[in-house]
């Protein structure tokens, strides 16, 4: 039996930005150690509204001795969110997770690039911190291009400076870093990496993703990328979170982003 | 004072035996195994698995679900593997449980929910049949066959052709009389009935003057439908004098005693699942608990108690 929901107490849960927060959460030490990628079902314990649980990915985890902590880096973007960031030190949740798949390492590629696009800097953040702590990737080695609409979405940069020496800024508005989009800004560099020695990991919005999609084409960057989509139940049963892939035939066919994602290979997303 | 002994929780639905009254709803519990994690299997009354065609369906394209006051919107479009593949890799996993396990089927002509009727009865380890003939999501069929008494009585016929299980059919709430359909599935041989399945809605994005389902419209569940699946539950109980299986935002014990109280033989506990896994179990031992603290030694003698002349 799986006892993978706890009820964790918040710590602290602050706006870092507008519409952005950060909360970090204490849960029980029987909380698995996330692996980069998953994430968590939020409900706030005793409320019935938010009625479904809220799918958040996990950016950073730490355990002490008695007790885990996660810390979600998050984005108003509805009721629920907005409910979420309402909520005070000291409230509780009901903490599904980890939940979903990972995303597969490389340690032996020459060069880790990350290609985050706003709040898709989250998992990969837990992925760099993974890289550098657990595998010891050196952080020569990783290169990341974090881009936002605005200088005011640029979050998370503190951390990953720590993480990766080649931090590559872009806003769409240019109010920080370079005036491009963070995919072109990739695809400028992209004769420095070697495709067959290099793992590409991406976040992002969908336009986001599209364009990657097209900047990678046919080249042999292998490219893992995480998706979002609202979900009901978290653990595959109620099919909500679809994603449209290529299966292994060629055809159509829909997977859960929930329990067959949230990571998927670039190359077998469909993009509108 | 309490009683002692553990209060006899089985019910009988005409031929079909259930160990206790609480079933999971079609399509909220996989085929069974996505919730063995979290639920012991064999402590279910029943597990209704996901609708199943004759085809695999690739299902609607997203997004599919919006949450809304007290439940949420579903337009997942009946995908499943097929009734090939659920006979060949899931119902083999499933009987290794000791539980009822129902198969939901689901047709775009008699011909198909027959052919889906015959294969499941051939295969071992099916209890009984329950059939779709509500799903508001597919454009094709699906609302038509419910929706009208003679088209969801030759369906009932049709598929009693081919089975000898217990075959429950699952009434759709988008009607306006619903016991007129329930008489009909009766009078055509149906062995129960299962209702509600979902009202159909729609939710609009107000910023982006759009629907939040890509398929604009979907199937509303959760607590939001429990009073209007309570009425028709109501209504439909007496009209008929098979079975009725009440569904309808069962979030715990309580809700599921006041369907039975009503007089339906059993429950099938759907929504609640996706926000609490353990939903279906702990229903359960509440039943229980409530027999415990209430003096009585039989669930049946819930059934049926509602005392329509009294008022709180």
């Amino acid at each position: 039996m799986a006892k993978n929901i706890y009820i964790g107490e918040i710590l602290k849960n602050e706006g870092i930005r507008e519409n952005y927060f950060l909360m970090k959460v204490k849960l029980p030490e029987s909380f698995d150690d996330p692996k980069p990628g998953q994430f968590v079902m939020i409900r706030i314990a005793g409320l019935s509204e938010p009625f479904l649980g809220r799918p958040i990915s996990i950016y950073s985890f730490r355990r002490s001795k008695s007790s885990a902590e996660i810390e979600l880096l998050y984005r108003i973007v509805g009721k629920g969110t907005q409910i979420l960031a309402g909520l005070i030190a000291g409230s509780q949740l009901e903490i599904h997770g980890p939940l979903g798949g990972a995303y597969a390492v490389f340690p032996e590629k020459e060069n880790i690039v990350f290609i985050a696009g706003g709040i898709g800097v989250a998992p990969l953040s837990l992925l760099a911190q993974y890289l550098c702590k657990s595998v010891c990737i050196e952080p020569s080695r990783m290169s990341f291009y974090l881009g936002a609409q605005t200088a005011k979405e640029i979050v998370g940069l503190e951390k990953l400076s720590s993480l990766c020496y080649n931090m590559q800024i872009c806003t769409d508005d240019g109010s920080k870093g370079r005036k491009l989009f963070v995919t072109q800004a990739f695809a400028e560099d992209i004769k420095k990496y070697d495709p067959v020695n290099t793992a590409v990991y991406a976040c992002g919005p969908k336009g986001m993703l599209k364009a990657l999609a097209g900047i990678i084409g046919k080249s042999e960057f292998h490219c893992q990328v995480s998706l979002e989509e609202r979900m009901a139940c978290g653990t595959g049963a109620c099919m909500g979170c679809a994603v449209a892939i290529k299966d292994k035939s060629g055809d159509v066919a829909y997977r859960r982003i929930c329990s067959d994602g949230p990571v998927f290979n670039l190359e077998e997303v469909i993009w509108e | 004072m309490k009683t002692k002994t553990v209060p006899n929780m089985a019910v009988q639905l005409g031929k079909l035996s259930l160990k206790n009254p609480v079933m999971t709803a079609s399509g909220t519990f996989g085929y069974g195994e996505e919730y063995a994690d979290y639920v012991d299997l064999n402590r279910l009354g029943a597990i209704v698995v996901k609708g199943l065609s004759l085809k695999p369906r690739l299902g609607n394209p997203p997004p599919r679900i919006m949450e809304t006051a007290g439940g949420m919107l579903n337009a997942i479009g009946l995908q499943n593997i097929g009734v090939d593949a659920f006979i060949e890799e899931k119902l083999p996993y499933l009987r290794k449980y000791d539980v009822a396990v129902i198969a939901n089927i689901y047709g775009e002509s008699y011909a198909e929910y027959q052919k889906v009727a015959k294969k499941l009865s051939a295969a071992k380890g099916v209890h009984a049949l329950e059939v779709n003939v509500s799903c508001p999501n597919v454009k094709k069929g699906g609302l038509s066959f419910g929706a009208d008494p003679e088209i969801a009585a030759q369906v009932t016929r049709k598929v009693k052709e081919e089975t000898d299980l217990p075959v429950i059919i699952k009434l759709t709430p988008n009607v306006t009389d619903i016991a007129a359909i329930a008489v009909a599935v009766e009078k055509a041989g149906a062995d129960a009935v299962s209702l509600i399945n979902t009202l159909t809605g729609m939710s609009v994005d107000l910023k982006n003057r759009a629907p939040y389902l890509k398929n604009i419209t979907g199937g509303l569940s959760g607590p939001a439908i429990k009073p209007v699946a309570l009425r028709m539950v109501w209504q439909v109980v007496k009209r008929v004098s098979i079975p009725v299986i009440g569904i309808g935002g069962i979030m715990d014990a309580g809700d599921a005693l006041e369907f039975l109280m009503l007089g339906a033989k059993a429950v099938q506990v759907g929504t609640a699942n996706f926000i609490n896994p353990y939903a279906t179990t702990e229903i359960i031992e509440g039943m229980q608990n409530y027999l415990k603290n209430n003096n009585l030694k039989d669930i049946n003698k819930m059934i049926g108690t509602f005392n329509e002349g009294g008022s709180s």
